[in-house]
């Protein structure tokens, strides 16, 4: 699937979808942002509750394309702007990070 | 008995983030206009701008204190910052030795920049100061403490990167004082001192959140007493 896919999927809310038809391949779930800098896979969706613009830069690093905001989390605008100059997509999800993972597993 | 300001958490060019051209002189020169006593540098996990820095202060007629920020396992930010700069250099020199290496982007970071004594830019670094070391929060207050160094959990009150968003709680641990960005009755009330500090990472943020605490006189060591003397003196 792409970023784009994701907004057909249920609960999620689009804060800002990139150009282009970046891949979402896999799904890394994950808070503490060194352990995402050390294990999650190029081309996955980050479901994480850390809504701010540190998580830009670790996506943008590792090539991730999209970053879901959890359990109800929302980005903050310096956050969007980042994500904005970085080429990446945010969504937010109401609910946790392993269902948020499982509505969107059927579209991978 | 006096009322002294201090500021004991400001960055420099060397932290991810921070402007270039933020050197330690920039920022002690403008910590004394702004009627700083005590002034420390505390830069993300590294202690690279200290030399620098203590010449600054000793120019500008300033107390320094020789910190460091470090981001412990659970990516808490702790300030550790000592009276002498040679413990202050061993202590960052331990930090990094339990920092995982990736280079730096400093399209997303910024430049991490070394001043000299002179105030000449010398050197960078190209290992990436914003990510999280080894160490362990507990860890790393025990053996700020055990070697004389104020140990301070940073800006408690913040969404992230600090001991109340990461643990969900404060440790029962024999901390110098706690750091809050905006003070309140109930951090008073926890039983340590409440500090505030600016957490500059440019030239305007200097001294945007100095603080003013009672000492026995302007001195490094009175500071100390005040904060690491409570324990065995209150």
């Amino acid at each position: 699937m792409t970023v784009k896919d994701l907004s057909q999927v249920e609960g999620l809310k689009a804060h800002h979808v990139a150009e282009g038809d970046q891949a979402v391949k896999d799904i890394y779930c994950g808070d503490l942002l060194s352990d995402v800098m050390a294990n999650a896979q190029e081309d996955s969706a980050l479901l994480t509750i850390q809504a701010h613009k540190n998580t830009v830069a670790v996506a943008s690093l590792l090539g991730l394309g999209v970053i879901v905001l959890c359990n109800g989390r929302t980005p903050p605008s310096d956050m969007i702007e980042a994500a904005k100059s970085e080429d990446i997509s945010i969504f937010s999800s109401s609910a946790n990070h392993y269902k948020t993972a499982l509505a969107i597993t059927p579209f991978l | 008995m006096g009322l002294y300001r201090i500021d004991l958490h400001n960055h420099s060019s060397l932290s991810p983030c921070a402007e270039d051209d933020f050197s330690p002189f920039l920022l002690a020169i403008e910590a004394k206009e702004k009627g700083i006593d005590i002034l420390g540098l505390s830069d993300h996990n590294s202690t690279d701008n200290l030399k620098a820095f203590a010449e600054a202060c000793k120019i500008v007629d300033l107390i320094p204190f020789f910190g460091i920020e470090v981001t412990t396992i659970e990516e808490v930010h702790v300030l550790v910052s000592f009276q002498h700069i040679a413990p202050a250099l061993a202590f960052g020199s331990w930090v990094n030795d339990h920092l995982p290496y990736y280079p730096n982007n400093e399209k997303l970071f910024g430049r991490q920049l070394i001043y000299d004594e002179e105030g000449n830019q010398t050197a960078e670094v190209e290992q990436m100061l914003a990510t999280a070391t080894t160490l362990g929060f507990e860890e790393v207050i025990d053996k700020a403490l055990r070697e004389g160094a104020l140990a301070i959990p940073a800006h408690i009150d913040r969404g992230s990167n600090s001991v109340l968003s990461n643990l969900g709680f404060l440790p029962e641990l024999p901390y110098s004082a706690i750091e809050v960005v905006t003070p309140r009755s109930e951090f008073e009330e926890l039983g340590y001192p409440v500090l505030t500090g600016s957490d500059a990472h440019r030239f305007e943020e200097v001294g945007i959140r100095s603080c003013v605490i009672e000492l026995s006189d302007r001195s490094a060591k009175a500071l100390i007493a005040a904060l690491n003397g409570r324990r065995c003196g209150e």
